[in-house]
């Protein structure tokens, strides 16, 4: 249970500013996702945590102990690739049992701790056999197989389901949490793949341009984010403009057009512009009558378990979207009206360019 | 409509395949027949067999010396070129550092400079440091002018490689030594040994040269044969081309049997 802290961490390429002043703490047994588009510093981050970078500024620090030049061989983490990286040359014990090789680990112990790590993964029996003999999901658990035996103090996955069918990449992921929780192993994985960060993390890292955008729960950052950027990564998002009115009762408003949207008290000014979020799920169609904004539907798009409409209304283009329960609600052509419950349309802090 | 498939080739292309194959392979006919000439001279068609001429390269002890003396001159200088050419590639393909071009330009040179300049320029630098008849001197040169195909297939290995499994060793605690011995080493140990065998077939051949650096005491098989071809030109140089293509012929056999040919002359994996 190591706790791991990243202090004013960069790291740049030339003129290219990759990794920017990031701090982060990792709890002790933590899962925790960095998540960001290619290009946004994730993977520069954990090569530098791994000791594969030097970087330019700042710390890496395990259980307090500062480790930032500390050569990759002496760190004691444990790295997973894309690519699984086996040494296609050795077996899948001799791949297994490297670390421990590395560590002078006496034979009978080593054998132990290397039968031992193939049934954590259930690759049992395939000892003899050499990584091209496996199939794409084997080499994954091999190459996991390979970073537990040396029980690593902080674990570290660069995007190591990318390479995996859907439906297996599903299961390995509630595998592989399952498998974190129990050994309580500190961990940090990379990746682009939002629905890979939700399902594993306890906590998620949303990056942009070398920096932390978001950092919360799974629910917190898709839910209630706090930066524009993270409200537009994740998932599926409407963006609606429009200009700040404060009545004299003192309720803050959002003027779009003719209609006026309530929302909590904001700090920008009276007629100062805005943008309100909300995400298709926390729209509602219901009848145009005395709903609080109408539209007419344009697109209605099935997708098996929900419904997509889209719908060009007074508040601008919306999509909207509804659990499939046997029907779809309407039909293309047809003016709805839209509703939503208070406090699902949301204001963010806006993105600021990068510099 | 004929029913001729698609992947068949037509009378031209099937002429001119053929008519190509027997120009390459007229020539070494031609040696092996003549090599079972009963004659004291190099004769085609003959109207006498015998194998003389192969009784008489066991009395021919320069001959056999010389055998050996490019043997062991291919063997070291295929190895010395390897030694260069893998810690050479694996900064060229690595590493962007000043002077990287140059680098690459110089090692490559000796396959653009023709092998008569080189001969002329060695002839005079050995004479002045006073290497001439050096076999360890010979070694050097033969190493020079390899080394470009020794550097080429393993640049490929190395370039067609990524660095993760190198990073995983090191993460799993070696030390970056251990990482090129145990990991980096056996993965592009293809081409390099295909780099190796091509530089010991360059060196083995290499005549134009060596011609001019070779002393008595130095002189390689293709050297040898060069010159007792001058001034003999008995049926001998024959026989011992016919011996060296039944044992080049073995040789590339045995080799595709143990690790397979595209393995070692692509590099494939």
């Amino acid at each position: 249970m190591s706790t791991m802290s990243l202090r004013g961490l960069s790291k740049s390429f030339g003129n290219v500013q990759a990794v920017n002043n990031l701090d982060l703490n990792v709890e002790g047994g933590e899962f925790l996702s960095l998540l960001g588009p290619s290009g946004c510093g994730k993977t520069t981050t954990l090569q530098m945590v791994a000791g594969f970078l030097p970087p330019t500024a700042g710390k890496v620090l395990v259980e307090g102990e500062d480790i930032t030049y500390v050569v990759p061989e002496k760190r004691d983490m444990g790295i997973v690739f894309q690519s699984y990286a086996l040494f296609p040359h050795m077996t899948i014990a001799q791949n297994v049992g490297f670390g421990l090789e590395m560590r002078k680990m006496k034979r009978p112990q080593l054998q132990e701790r290397v039968d031992e790590a193939l049934s954590m993964v259930r690759l049992s029996g395939l000892e003899d056999r050499y990584p091209s003999q496996l199939s794409g999901g084997q080499r994954q658990r091999v190459a996991i197989a390979r970073v537990l035996a040396i029980r690593p103090r902080v674990l570290l996955l660069d995007e190591p389901m990318s390479n995996l069918d859907a439906k297996l990449r599903g299961d390995m992921h509630v595998e592989l949490r399952a498998l974190q929780r129990r050994l309580g192993i500190t961990t940090i994985l990379v990746t682009h793949d939002q629905v890979e960060a939700m399902t594993m993390s306890d906590r998620i890292a949303v990056m942009t341009g070398g920096k932390i955008a978001e950092l919360g729960t799974p629910q917190q950052v898709y839910d209630k984010p706090v930066s524009e950027f993270a409200y537009r990564f994740l998932g599926q998002t409407n963006e609606i403009n429009g200009e700040i009115s404060v009545s004299d009762a003192g309720s803050t408003a959002v003027r779009v057009g003719s209609a006026s949207i309530p929302v909590e008290a904001s700090e920008a000014p009276q007629g100062g512009a805005i943008k309100l979020f909300v995400r298709p799920e926390r729209l509602r169609i219901c009848p145009a009558d005395n709903s609080k904004v109408k539209g007419k539907i344009t697109t209605r798009l099935f997708l098996g378990g929900v419904w997509f409409y889209d719908i060009d209304s007074d508040i601008g283009h919306l999509r909207v979207s509804a659990p499939n329960l046997g029907a779809a609600q309407a039909d293309e052509g047809e003016t709805v009206g839209i509703d939503w419950n208070p406090g699902d349309m949301q204001v963010a802090t806006p993105e600021v360019a990068n510099g | 409509m004929s029913n001729k498939r698609i992947d068949q080739n037509g009378p031209i292309a099937l002429a001119f395949h053929v008519l190509l194959t027997v120009f390459i392979l007229a020539p070494l006919v031609v040696v092996v027949v003549a090599s079972f000439s009963d004659k004291d001279f190099i004769s085609m068609p003959f109207d006498g067999a015998s194998l003389r001429w192969y009784r008489e390269i066991l009395d021919a002890p320069e001959l056999i010396s010389a055998f050996w003396l490019s043997i062991r001159l291919a063997f070291a200088s295929a190895t010395l070129a390897a030694v260069v050419a893998v810690p050479a590639a694996l900064a060229i393909a690595r590493h962007r550092f000043v002077g990287r071009d140059a680098v690459m330009a110089f090692l490559m040179s000796p396959m653009m400079i023709p092998h008569v300049v080189l001969g002329v320029a060695f002839l005079r630098f050995f004479s002045i440091m006073g290497w001439t008849g050096s076999f360890f001197a010979m070694v050097l040169v033969h190493a020079l002018i390899v080394v470009p195909f020794s550097l080429r297939l393993t640049l490929a290995a190395v370039i067609g490689l990524e660095r993760d499994a190198e990073n995983a060793a090191r993460s799993l605690g070696a030390s970056r030594f251990v990482a090129f011995r145990r990991i980096l080493l056996p993965l592009i140990m293809p081409g390099v040994a295909g780099g190796w065998v091509l530089c010991f077939i360059q060196s083995f051949d290499e005549v134009t040269m060596t011609i001019f650096v070779a002393t008595p005491g130095t002189t390689t098989l293709p050297v040898a044969l060069y010159h007792r071809i001058a001034f003999l030109s008995d049926p001998v140089t024959t026989s011992v081309s016919t011996v060296m293509i039944v044992g080049t012929v073995v040789f590339m056999f045995a080799l595709d049997r143990i690790v397979g040919l595209d393995k070692v002359l692509i590099g494939k994996k």
